[in-house]
């Protein structure tokens, strides 16, 4: 599947795992590969997603007020613990990124997809066949995320009273383009 | 960050939404730097049992959790 994916595409998948990594995530969600997408600034499908107010920045301060993040540095320093402090202590120690990398010595700079994340993947990979395209595009992730319709991507979208029909057809439009 | 202001009111409400998110922020580092630890002891050489000494749990208990075929320290050997 992963060969028929358009270099904005791969792009996408792999800058996921940046912006799991910079929101110090244990797996890559939807709401990373949403990020992701907005990042490429300059694709049809960013500027779609744009066009309904999204953009990188505040969709990831969006995110990071939800959290939801399973180390949430806010809520530790209510107690007192400054999780920068454990992380640069722990890294002198174990190498970077040590205290994200749950699987201990396993490959280090891989940070694994969540099941929603991975499903939106496989639905990116149908709304390209239904859509006649040989190729899978960042497009079709963006609708695999409509089409997934849950997950934190979503979230974002429903709290910010996004109209999602209408965002499916200016997606689509982009891609069709 | 966010300004200390804030931190400590935060700290000091009866939010259980706070005092939650805290906990479970606290409780995966634990797990976290658990993995590591027992991941530094094996590769040290440890053996389960001198690991789960000074965890103070049994050896069963970390050999459950962290020698499984599946589990992120399993041996490479």
């Amino acid at each position: 599947m992963f060969e028929r994916f358009t270099s904005e595409a791969r792009q996408a998948v792999v800058g996921a795992q940046e912006e799991a990594r910079r929101l110090h995530a244990a797996r890559i969600g939807t709401e990373h590969l949403l990020l992701a997408l907005l990042a490429q600034e300059g694709s049809a499908s960013a500027a779609a997603l744009a066009r309904h107010g999204l953009v990188h920045d505040s969709v990831a301060e969006t995110i990071r007020g939800y959290g939801t993040a399973d180390l949430d540095a806010e809520a530790l320093t209510t107690l007192g613990i400054d999780l920068d402090a454990v992380r640069d202590r722990v890294e002198a120690t174990f190498g970077p990124g040590a205290l994200e990398r749950v699987s201990g010595r396993a490959a280090a700079d891989h940070i694994p997809f969540s099941p929603r994340a991975k499903k939106v993947l496989e639905l990116s990979l149908r709304e390209a066949i239904a859509m006649k395209s040989k190729s899978i595009a960042d497009g079709h992730i963006a609708l695999g995320l409509l089409r997934e319709g849950e997950g934190l991507a979503m979230k974002v979208l429903h709290d910010r009273g996004i109209d999602t029909p209408e965002l499916r057809r200016d997606l689509t439009t982009a891609l069709r383009s | 960050m966010a300004d200390t202001g804030q931190v400590a009111s935060a700290a000091s409400s009866k939010d259980p939404t706070v005092g939650l998110r805290a906990v479970r922020s606290l409780r995966t580092l634990v797990e976290r730097l658990e993995a590591l630890q027992v991941g530094n002891a094996r590769d040290q050489g440890w053996t389960w049992e001198q690991i789960a000494q000074q965890l103070g749990v049994t050896r069963q208990a970390v050999h459950k959790k962290y020698a499984s075929g599946r589990g992120p320290l399993r041996r490479r050997d």
